[in-house]
């Protein structure tokens, strides 16, 4: 799906949509950058089909595995993808200026509303969502995968990373990287 | 503080670290302990803002170069976040060209699918700090419920969520449940 020609004849989003992408639906989750990657698939497969299944597997893939912050490596390769480095940097800056600006906003009032009730009662409810957000993302990004002949594939996979970080507390990158030498090492995906 | 000695001092953070908080040690070694222009205290508060606040949790590194040199400082942080996020582009150029060999997608797909297990055990602690009472657990299942059978925006849940939360707190009822 991802080949060249695919790619020629999908239409090329402007740098201005997205920027504008990029600072509304990155910028705005509570709950970290995996609660984010969700809203972004939503958008980009499902809503504007900018990129399809083999691209967002191929950035979310390769972020993960980039030092950093994982959703930020995302949106620069899918700004790549779209539209070169230009594309890329523009969804950088507009994946992390505006939620930047907020913390720096956040961090001069922090003594203000630390205490404050009602800011506190939003924020509990808006992490509440987060949770949700968080636990759907996992089937979002494991679905597409999730193919006959494939599933049991993808449930060992998923249950080995999940026993390897939560049990033997093996970090994230580790886990990650062992996830790709078996991937080498296993039979090849069926089509 | 000199701000360039500040994005470097950060940028070793971020460039040594795969997740979240993972760079919050060599910054703590390096601001706190060493140089002594960061306070332990100031440091959980950056974490905490940066919790409270959306997008990544990486965001805190702005939140650290803000309290140590202000909002140069914390221009400082923001391009110690951002700058690593480039490496991605030699990534996506020579592995997408691959795409098509069996081998490579394998591989990609492996990562993608043991991330899904990641992002389950990251939920975990997650829930456990933000699920403190029926309002949020009703809130959490609304949520995940609206995110499998419709088409909502996300953006418009969160609000909703956070609206709900606020709406019972001040009515004053079940408040110590939120």
């Amino acid at each position: 799906m991802s080949d060249i020609a695919d790619r020629t004849t999908r239409t090329r989003p402007g740098l201005a949509e997205i920027a504008n992408t990029f600072a509304r639906y990155a910028n705005f989750t509570l709950g970290g950058g995996s609660a984010t990657v969700a809203v972004l698939h939503r958008e980009l497969l499902d809503r504007k089909r900018w990129i399809n299944n083999d691209d967002f597997s191929l950035c979310f893939a390769l972020a993960r595995l980039t030092p950093g912050t994982n959703l930020l490596a995302f949106c620069t390769g899918v700004g790549w993808l779209l539209r070169g480095m230009a594309g890329a940097v523009i969804a950088l800056l507009a994946a992390s200026i505006p939620c930047a600006i907020i913390v720096v906003a956040g961090t001069a009032l922090f003594s203000h509303w630390q205490d404050n009730h009602w800011a506190q009662a939003a924020i509990h409810g808006a992490v509440a969502a987060a949770v949700a957000i968080t636990v759907k993302t996992c089937w979002t990004i494991a679905h597409p995968h999730f193919k006959s002949g494939a599933r049991v594939r993808v449930i060992l996979i998923a249950v080995t990373a999940f026993l390897l970080y939560v049990w033997a507390g093996l970090p994230a990158i580790e886990v990650l990287l062992i996830a790709g030498v078996a991937g080498a090492l296993l039979p090849g995906v069926r089509q | 503080m000199n701000v360039a000695v500040l994005y470097l001092l950060l940028l070793k953070g971020t460039m040594t670290a795969f997740a979240g908080l993972a760079s919050l040690p060599v910054i703590q070694d390096e601001l706190v302990v060493h140089r002594h222009v960061l306070t332990d205290t100031q440091l959980n508060e950056a974490v905490v803002i940066t919790r409270s606040t959306p997008g990544p949790v990486g965001l805190y590194v702005v939140s650290v170069g803000y309290f140590v040199a202000g909002v140069p400082g914390a221009i400082a942080g923001w391009l110690a976040m951002i700058t690593p996020g480039l490496l991605i582009i030699p990534l996506v150029h020579f592995v997408g060209r691959r795409m098509e060999h069996p081998r490579v997608k394998s591989i990609l797909q492996t990562v993608v699918i043991a991330s899904a297990g990641l992002l389950l055990a990251a939920a975990i602690p997650l829930a456990r700090d933000a699920l403190t009472g029926p309002v949020t657990v009703a809130i959490a299942a609304i949520s995940f419920a609206l995110l499998l059978t419709t088409k909502l925006d996300t953006l418009w849940i969160i609000l909703g969520a956070a609206v709900c939360s606020w709406s019972v707190a001040s009515l004053g009822i079940l408040t110590r449940f939120v």
